[in-house]
């Protein structure tokens, strides 16, 4: 019934490259970051038609850039997670639904954070437009930024179950990063209420919605991108072949 | 349960031609059907007057060809299911392209048609009544391209021995014969009830 | 056989989350659409910009905190797609049937919640905003939920031809072709890109009243017969066997018919 047909992926064929593209693209995303005006601080849900429209007039190059930036580089994650996918075929897994799931959410969620660069562009195209519409724009974007967590709160509960369900002497991720994944994706929660309140730590401004939820946004790819590395550490190198791990069965390990 | 690479010609199951999961959709798709036609009729008595005027745009001739050539194809892949099982697979094979060609003229005719009731003016939006006439048809233009696969899938069927299978054939046949059963009802719903 | 015991120590366990984890979020979302946001049944297209500040109005707090509630939810979505998409892997077709399936459903997410979601909160947590834009947001919300049904049309066609191809038995032919009957009703929503009042308009009687009629039917369909492949897997790659002895046969409408 279980055929040895794993072709469990070796780090030495190209994943190396993938994990040091991490560092550039971290430097881009925190550069995009920075450098548009409207995160540091973080634009008020509470300014006025008008005092969006002078925020977007003042700061019109700043935010193009930077959402450009932003742009080109929020699908720049998804070889990295799909490393993490590809981890997942070494785990104690009878089947490849968990995976599956992880690549689902993976997929995802880029399209939210590559949707609100498009609506703070767009609010940014025309500064002499009538404030109420560069208000409207400037709100689908923060919106969409800010409570378009379903798929990182997705990805890390999948995660964690996932590593919960690797039950073998040798878990491709030590337990930790499980419940890292759990507080990462509580710490996300209350960012979806963001709509709820425009002022408070829970407002799209807020200490919980803003700082908390890209904190943990950041923390998160650094944490997992260590234990990305460890766990790629941990698996035979090409030279010794396949791990032949006797816990792990074909249809999980293989596509 | 038989599937494609049976080569034989007896289904387990002898009591439907075909395979049963095709009746079960058969049943499935004209309920659903059958409620688009409720709707257009609960419609029709909100609004005879009106509905009434622009039904007068549809050509009764064009309608009574349209449904002579899909009953000729019902006839024609009935007789080529028969020709399959009684051994003749050159026959059935003939008389199935017979009903692809039928199937194609149904299309054409049903374009011209289209195109002659626009050029009148009377589009999807102009009327209640010309939006589900051209709602109507439209699916059953869908249905039928769907079918035009089927009949491929039988001729291929036909083609070779070892891949042939009478149930794939009779249901494929079976589809083709509920495209021409939704025909004759929007024939008699929409032309000839006035 | 429980919940929690499924979930503890049986080998299918995974399978189980999955099968759980869909049923949980289908009627979380069902909740939230038709009860919380009241969404669904949907506003009507024709409504004056005035007419829409007044819907956004009479449902602000329901919006907000429904489609928050999916805002954070929304992945779950995710657990149903894996585990059809194992299904039609089980079958002894390509590969790529299941991972079409799998890209496909993963983009889905966007029509399928995240515009929606955003569009209402959007409209909902700025009343005093002009009764145009507020028009704008409730079109945007309706038009992308409802009628972005290509990608459903595709993949209920890429599931079709998986199991009218499959030789392993996965799922029951019937349910090829009504996998057929729910493509078609894909088409039918088309139309309301056009209509704002009618049969076809996206509140319609054909667009959407029957149209969530053949989707539920065949949503609580897919359940069901999701549960019986966990129940038969052998995790091999030959036919599925049949349901173990013993269990008590459900009433299955087609249990003569369909052997």
């Amino acid at each position: 019934m279980a055929e040895l047909d794993g072709e469990v992926a070796r780090p030495g064929s190209g994943e190396r490259v993938i994990l040091w593209s991490l560092p550039a693209v971290v430097v881009i995303w925190m550069a995009a970051f920075l450098l548009f005006p409207g995160f540091v601080p973080p634009m008020s849900p509470r300014a006025s038609a008008t005092e969006v429209a002078d925020f977007y007039d003042e700061n019109l190059s700043r935010v193009r850039y930077s959402m450009i930036l932003f742009n080109w580089f929020c699908v720049a994650f998804i070889p990295i997670l799909m490393l993490i996918a590809e981890r997942m075929r070494g785990m104690a897994h009878r089947t490849p639904v968990l995976r599956y799931c992880v690549i689902g959410v993976a997929g995802a969620a880029p399209i939210v954070f590559l949707t609100s660069t498009v609506f703070w562009l767009i609010a940014a195209f025309r500064p002499d437009r009538s404030p109420e519409l560069t208000l409207l724009y400037n709100d689908l974007a923060w919106i969409t930024f800010t409570c378009g967590v379903p798929f990182l709160v997705g990805l890390c509960a999948f995660l964690a179950l996932a590593i919960a369900y690797d039950a073998q002497e040798r878990p491709v991720f030590p337990r930790w990063v499980a419940w890292f994944n759990v507080v990462i994706a509580v710490a996300l929660v209350p960012a979806g209420f963001a709509g709820l309140t425009p002022s408070g730590p829970f407002a799209w401004d807020g200490l919980v919605s803003f700082w908390v939820r890209n904190s943990a946004i950041g923390l998160w790819i650094v944490v997992m991108a260590v234990a990305l590395r460890q766990a790629m550490d941990r698996e035979p190198g090409p030279d010794r072949g396949s791990s032949g791990d006797p816990a792990r069965t074909e249809i999980g390990a293989e596509a | 349960m038989a599937t494609a690479t049976d080569t034989t010609d007896t289904s387990p199951d002898e009591r439907v031609p075909g395979e049963t999961g095709m009746w079960f959709f058969v049943l499935f798709e004209s309920l659903i059907f059958t409620s688009y036609f409720c709707v257009y009729l609960y419609f029709r008595t909100q609004d005879e007057g009106a509905f009434l005027e622009a039904q007068s745009a549809l050509r009764l001739p064009l309608g009574i060809v349209d449904t002579i050539v899909l009953l000729t194809s019902s006839w024609a892949i009935a007789r080529s299911v028969q020709e399959a099982r009684a051994g003749r697979p050159a026959a059935a094979r003939r008389l199935a392209f017979v009903t692809i060609g039928l199937g194609a003229a149904f299309s054409a005719l049903k374009l011209v048609e289209w195109a002659h009731l626009i050029g009148d003016g009377h589009t999807f939006t102009s009327s209640d009544f010309m939006q589900h006439y051209f709602f109507l048809t439209g699916m059953h233009a869908v249905h039928l391209l769907i079918g035009l696969v089927a009949l491929g899938i039988l001729v291929h069927q036909l083609a070779d021995p070892h891949r042939r299978s009478q149930e794939t054939i009779e249901t494929c046949a079976t589809y083709w014969h509920t495209v021409d059963l939704y025909w004759v009802l929007i024939f008699a719903v929409l032309y000839i009830v006035r | 056989m429980s919940i929690v015991s499924n979930l503890r120590a049986d080998p299918k366990r995974e399978l189980w989350f999955a099968w759980y984890s869909t049923v949980a979020f289908y009627s979380l979302y069902s909740v939230v659409f038709f009860g919380l946001t009241r969404t669904q049944p949907p506003g009507k297209p024709w409504l004056e910009p005035e007419q829409t500040v007044e819907w956004f109005a009479g449902r602000q707090d329901g919006l907000l905190v429904g489609f928050a509630l999916i805002f954070v939810l929304g992945g779950w979505s995710a657990t149903a797609i894996a585990l059809i998409a194992y299904s039609i892997r089980r079958m002894s077709v390509s590969r790529a049937f299941a991972y079409s399936y799998l890209v496909l459903y993963l983009i889905a997410a966007v029509p399928g919640f995240l515009f929606i979601c955003v569009a209402m909160t959007v409209g909902a947590m700025r009343p005093e905003r002009s009764p145009e834009a507020q028009q704008w947001l409730y079109d945007l919300g309706f038009l992308s939920f409802s009628g972005t049904m290509g990608v459903f049309l595709v993949g209920s066609l890429i599931w079709m031809t998986a199991i009218l191809l499959d030789k392993n038995r996965v799922f029951p032919r019937w349910f090829g072709y009504l996998n057929l009957c729910n493509a078609l009703t894909e088409v039918v929503i088309a139309p309301s890109w056009i209509f704002q009042r009618g049969v076809l308009a996206w509140d319609g009687v054909i667009a959407w009243w029957i149209d969530v009629a053949v989707f539920g039917t065949y949503t609580g369909v897919f359940i069901y017969l999701l549960r019986e492949v966990i129940v038969r897997d052998d995790f091999g790659r030959g036919p599925l066997p049949d349901a173990p002895p013993g269990r008590p046969r459900r009433w299955h409408p087609l249990a003569k018919v369909v052997r």
